[in-house]
């Protein structure tokens, strides 16, 4: 008896083993008909159907979606966003799959050159003319471009933004970072807990307006990493001295004292908005653009490019309904919808035309920005450096280690990093 | 045999099929035409276990050490106190001090890391400023950030030993007690004579086993002081965050099993002699 069980639990569990992969795949089937064409429901399921993953906001997708099913409604195709957690894994496991894969995927594009490398993107010239791409930001566009091909068709940006609270800000917003210092040294008091501003001032996408500004890098183009250069040292010494007024530095304290009116200012990006809206605070933006450093350069923050790549397969199989889509996507009245309706900077400049992309006061402070910022590295290297770059600002802010000691210690850790990955 | 068919498939399979990886160089330029290339892997991943797998080690062994002595005694004290025949409400207070136990451990250290240790919001540094002191950052340097996850850790792991404590007084004999004491013998006296030695036995399992889990804590420290993106300043590494720093190095599959498997083939080895020495005590 007791045999028979056993035998008959384990059949049991082989059997849900197996089901669990088929599941999978099952589900994944792009094969479900679509809201939002608004066609009779016989045509939307003739439509050919084109499947797009992203890890972001959905309600910023569904904008994308909508928009975009409009424009191709009597074109025969349809778009399909599906929030895939984790999109970096999910595309390493189904990139290449027709079958339960994804046609194509919109994310940051820091992660373009590791996709590539992977052989599972097809460059835009393979599907649609430089015609799709031609009226985007110029640094919205180097985003998307790889080894000298354009992979990615960038619809919106983020990048860091000096974000006040008018209620609490004293006078004018200086337009120096020493006068920004000076101010921060009379209105900061630690020990009360409230401050003037404060940073994430130990990560290194937030100390980019620096790094960037004083001309350092933390890796270049030749994938070599330079946390040991004098630059990038000279910027991480003078971060130094603001961050030893903003607090901890860790996202949630630094956010909290934003919201509970404990800092005056705080640099963010636009993902913060939400939050502070919901806190009451009266928001003044000021771009990073308009500081400028001691040596007379502005802050030169990072900026994070969303844009739209096509699977190889798709590209092969699906060529005309994939550039019909990018043509779709690239109309500015998708990017008039999203920074109506989302408060996203679009990456298509004729967008800016409207008044009411140019007239919001944070997009405009984008766009702004958009001019001295400098796309995120996309080359896959770039994945290993965070955490070093990380490493060495928590060693420097945090831990008082020696700035020399430290960048040596973490540049080679960095060039380890990058030899491991061949 | 059924059974151990399905053991085997889930146990050794993925052992197996990580030994075969790392014997390919499986990585973002070979994603999908990896090929086998020896023991490549495995001569760069003996490279990269250097002093810094001794530093953890050691960390680790204190760690452990640290630990589990203050959670035995500490234990120890207050399960005879919850034994007191006099003392009302026990049930309340066993109850109370379940509580840590039973909460999620990605919850308990979040809410310390933001509740009690965070520079603005703690609890701990509210005390200090109260108290006159200046502010505190736990997390920032090494010998702070131990005692904060060890305390960290004694919250989260004395619940468990006061039980299995509870457990084994209770099951002491009354009467030896009542005879010590006809026979002069105090406090101490009776711990050490009758109360140890009794419940020795019963206590010797949990304390390995805990003594195990200690061994191999990983989220404390993993969590409080190492998060991505709130990195607090800390570099503390135990043998379980050191492998997991070097095993998975982005992207190379074939290294990254490599490495792992001569991590945890010292890890295995080691614990082999834990074990054993254990045992002998025993």
């Amino acid at each position: 008896m007791k045999k028979r069980i056993a035998m008959l639990l384990c059949a049991a569990m082989a059997v849900s083993l197996f089901t669990g992969c088929s599941s999978g795949g099952d589900s994944a089937k792009p094969k479900e008909d679509t809201a939002g064409s608004g066609d009779s429901e016989e045509q939307t399921a003739e439509a050919e159907e084109i499947s797009i993953w992203h890890d972001g906001d959905e309600a910023i997708m569904e904008v994308i979606e909508s928009q975009v099913n409009e424009k191709l409604s009597g074109d025969g195709v349809t778009v399909k966003f599906e929030k895939k957690s984790g999109l970096t894994d999910q595309i390493k496991l189904y990139g290449n799959d027709g079958e339960s894969g994804p046609d194509m995927y919109m994310y940051a594009h820091d992660s373009l050159g590791t996709f590539v490398e992977m052989g599972v993107l097809s460059p835009l010239s393979d599907i649609a003319g430089e015609e799709v791409y031609a009226d985007m930001l110029p640094m919205t566009q180097e985003a998307g471009l790889y080894k000298g091909e354009q992979y990615l068709l960038p619809v919106y940006f983020e990048t860091l933004l000096f974000m006040y609270n008018k209620d609490l800000w004293e006078g004018e917003v200086p337009s120096t970072t020493e006068e920004l210092y000076t101010y921060m040294e009379a209105h900061t008091d630690a020990a009360a807990g409230t401050y003037a501003l404060v940073n994430q001032h130990s990560t290194a996408y937030n100390v980019s307006p620096f790094i960037n500004g004083f001309g350092g890098y933390i890796i270049d183009e030749d994938a070599s990493p330079g946390l040991a250069d004098e630059k990038t040292k000279e910027a991480i010494e003078y971060n130094k001295k603001f961050a030893a007024l903003q607090a901890d530095g860790d996202y949630n304290t630094v956010t909290t004292l934003f919201n509970e009116g404990k800092a005056a200012a705080i640099i963010g990006g636009p993902w913060l908005v939400p939050g502070i809206r919901d806190a009451g605070i009266d928001l003044g933006i000021k771009s990073l653009s308009d500081f400028t450093l001691p040596g007379g350069e502005s802050l030169a923050p990072y900026s994070g490019i969303q844009g739209i790549g096509v699977m190889k397969h798709a590209a092969e199989e699906k060529k005309d309904a994939a550039a019909k889509v990018l043509a779709a996507l690239a109309a500015p009245e998708v990017g008039v919808a999203l920074a109506e309706k989302a408060s996203c900077a679009p990456a298509n400049q004729k967008a800016y035309d409207e008044e009411s992309v140019s007239g919001d006061e944070m997009i405009a402070a984008m766009k702004r920005t958009a001019e001295t910022a400098e796309p995120m590295p996309n080359i896959p290297e770039m994945s290993v450096m965070w955490g070093p770059a990380e490493s060495l600002l928590a060693a420097v802010n945090k831990s008082g280690e020696d700035l020399d000691a430290a960048a040596e210690k973490y540049q080679a850790e960095a060039e380890t990093a990058i030899a491991d990955m061949q | 045999m059924p059974a151990l068919a399905v053991v085997g498939v889930i146990v050794v399979f993925p052992i197996l099929y990580t030994g075969y990886i790392s014997l390919t160089n499986m990585n973002l330029y070979h994603w999908d035409n990896y090929e086998l290339i020896g023991l490549d892997n495995f001569q760069r991943a003996l490279l990269k276990v250097d002093s810094g797998f001794l530093k953890a080690l050691l960390t680790t062994i204190l760690w452990t050490v640290f630990n589990m002595v203050i959670q035995v005694i500490l234990a120890f004290f207050i399960a005879l106190g919850l034994n007191v025949r006099e003392m009302k409400l026990a049930r309340v207070y066993k109850t109370l001090l379940m509580f840590p136990w039973a909460m999620p451990a990605y919850v308990s250290i979040l809410l310390w890391r933001v509740g009690m240790f965070n520079t603005e919001f703690g609890f701990l540094n509210k005390v200090l400023q109260a108290l006159g002191l200046g502010k505190m950052n736990f997390l920032s340097e090494n010998v702070p950030a131990f005692f904060s996850c060890m305390v960290l850790n004694l919250w989260m792991a004395l619940p468990f030993m006061i039980m299995m404590m509870d457990g084994a007084l209770q099951s002491v004999d009354r009467s030896y007690y009542e005879s010590a004491k006809l026979d002069g013998a105090g406090f101490w006296k009776q711990c050490l004579y009758i109360t140890v030695p009794a419940i020795r036995p019963i206590l010797l399992p949990s304390v390995i086993m805990t003594t195990f889990t200690t061994f191999k804590q990983f989220d404390i420290v993993y969590l409080l002081t190492m998060q991505k993106g709130s990195l607090s300043g800390a570099t503390l590494q135990t043998i379980i965050t050191y492998a997991h720093q070097n095993a998975f190095v982005s992207n190379n599959y074939g290294l990254s099993s490599a490495v792992s498997i001569v991590i945890f083939g010292f890890i295995i080895v080691f614990s082999l002699f834990t074990n054993r020495g254990v045992k002998e005590e025993a």
